[in-house]
């Protein structure tokens, strides 16, 4: 089993520092700003428009099964827009691929339509685990948008390979798509086929922004320092083997002290 | 007086080894069927209880399992027959058979909807009800197949393990490869729609994909292979240019994202770990 290093322990206890410190900082009611993220913007507009299609939307949660902290992020966001769809009175329908993770997402969405005053609208029936082989899910998840004719896609949480399988069959029903998963190689392939897609550490902040609770705001902030940290760290680490040489002893000193473990 | 408690601790593994040591054949059985018992039981109970106090129980237990992994990745660890270990190294197999067992819980509720969902179709006759009645097929025989070709008894049947190649091998493998084939004409058409020249970023994109593309394949190579391999002029071969999109440009764009990426994971795991999340579903009765 593999160990931390000292550089690994540094950083993450100043990482964690950062966070924990902000979000006690927002949590007595400091609010700090959140710059447009076009991408979640657009959840209301998609809503609506599956409001007026009369048509169902489709919430898929990913496939995270090792990284369940991704998939808990997924369940988050989507809990949210499945809170707008019981504001619009929309049917929404879950395909999950993890059977885990399939009580945690009905007891979220009930809870969604609950604080919302729509509990007689939620439909548990249309949470369903479909498969946890990739391709079978992909294949009856590209099934259920032909033949439910879905007007919106919101594919949040970790994919692979079945992403575009999932997007394209979206978007060949003229469906609204907004995606958002931290899985970088599939990126590309939901920027082509969806219509707003979160890349990076703004699935991370998708719940800040839906909901600006504090504590969630909070630690958004805490993450920017985070960033801040690294960069300036990468900036010093360049400036001094630019300056110093990589075969300098005090950097060979340095190297050996900060990878110990 | 430290040394002790290491070894103490360190002790307490062998002894849960002989505490509860591995059974075989009827005993085995016995232990598995009234730990399941025990469990259904422990899940009526917590049932019971008020969303409170169910809520104390998830995260004092959701903050010690994630105290112990925090720990021993975190507290410095010595070599011991040749691999790292610190003084709860010893617990992590017994950790994950728990993990394990709690998702094997979960897997029986994933089953439990499935067989719901299609169960009501069949009986109602609804609307692709014929597709429910190959699952429970699909189902029962693909659970029959793999447990008879468990049991040690039959194991030199050659029928019983030909019947699971066919069905497993023969049919949900082929069927997920011609899945994972289909995505090719997918590739295709998005492509298309991404490459199509509308604005100035989407001819930076298609500029830049068309330079990589052909970098990859020979005959891209061969259009430029006349420029000398060293020297300013050998930026200009395409495999070259191809090179320095794919190290230069996109590497750290990726790697900046991945940076992002790990912050924030590293933020929803610390919030979920000491039960501060909250706007969804973590700050309500569970």
């Amino acid at each position: 089993m593999d160990h931390s290093d000292w550089a690994n322990r540094i950083l993450s206890l100043f990482l964690c520092a950062a966070i924990l410190t902000m979000i006690f900082r927002a949590r007595r009611g400091k609010q700090p700003f959140i710059r447009r993220i076009p991408g979640l913007t657009a959840v209301d507009e998609a809503v609506g428009r599956a409001t007026e299609m009369g048509r169902p939307m489709l919430l898929v949660s990913g496939l995270g099964e090792n990284d369940l902290v991704i998939t808990f992020q997924a369940i988050a966001i989507l809990s949210n827009i499945a809170r707008a769809a019981a504001r619009f009175g929309n049917r929404i329908i879950t395909p999950v691929y993890v059977p885990q993770v399939m009580t945690v997402v009905e007891q979220a969405f009930q809870e969604a339509y609950n604080a919302e005053g729509k509990l007689e609208n939620f439909r548990p029936e249309d949470i369903i685990f479909l498969s946890n082989q990739q391709f079978a899910f992909a294949a009856a998840v590209a099934g259920i948008i032909q033949r439910e004719r879905v007007a919106a896609s919101f594919l949040f949480g970790q994919f692979f390979a079945e992403s575009l399988i999932m997007a394209e069959n979206g978007n060949m029903v003229g469906a609204i798509q907004v995606a958002g998963t931290p899985s970088t190689t599939q990126i590309p392939f939901l920027i082509a086929a969806c219509d707003y897609v979160i890349i990076g550490d703004e699935f991370y902040a998708a719940t800040a922004y839906l909901t600006r609770e504090p504590t969630l705001v909070g630690s958004l902030v805490g993450q920017d320092i985070g960033k801040a940290a690294i960069l300036l760290i990468c900036i010093i680490g360049v400036v001094l083997t630019t300056a110093m040489g990589p075969d300098n002893p005090w950097m060979h000193w340095f190297n050996h002290i900060w990878w110990s473990k | 007086m430290i040394k002790a408690i290491g070894d103490w601790f360190n002790g307490i593994p062998e002894w849960l080894h002989r505490m509860f040591p591995a059974h075989t054949g009827a005993v085995g059985w016995a232990f598995i069927l009234g730990s399941v018992l025990l469990c259904i039981v422990l899940f009526f109970l917590a049932q019971q209880l008020r969303p409170a106090g169910r809520k104390a129980i998830i995260v004092t237990v959701t903050f010690l399992s994630g105290l112990f992994y925090v720990l021993e990745f975190y507290v410095p660890a010595k070599i011991v027959n040749g691999q790292e270990e610190n003084f709860l190294t010893p617990f992590l197999p017994v950790v994950s058979d728990l993990a394990q067992i709690v998702a094997a819980f979960a897997l029986g509720l994933g089953i439990y909807s499935l067989v719901t969902l299609h169960g009501k179709k069949v009986a109602k006759g609804s609307q692709g009800w014929f597709y429910s009645l190959v699952f429970f097929i699909s189902l029962i025989a693909m659970t029959f197949m793999g447990i008879w070709n468990w049991l040690p008894v039959h194991k030199d049947i050659k029928v019983n393990n030909n019947i699971h190649d066919i069905l497993y091998l023969g049919g949900l493998n082929g069927l997920e490869g011609t899945m994972f084939s289909v995505i090719a004409f997918y590739i295709a058409s998005a492509a298309y729609r991404a490459f199509r020249i509308r604005n100035a970023e989407a001819s930076l994109l298609m500029g830049a994909a068309f330079i990589v593309m052909m970098g990859q394949v020979y005959a891209g190579q061969w259009l430029t292979h006349w420029l000398p391999t060293e020297g300013l002029l050998a930026n200009a071969r395409v495999e070259t240019m191809s090179d320095w999109l794919l190290t230069r440009v996109n590497a750290p764009a990726v790697r900046a994202i991945g940076f992002g990426l790990g912050v924030g994971l590293l933020a929803t795991a610390l919030r979920i770990w000491l039960s501060l999340e909250r706007g969804s579903y973590f700050d309500r009765e569970v």
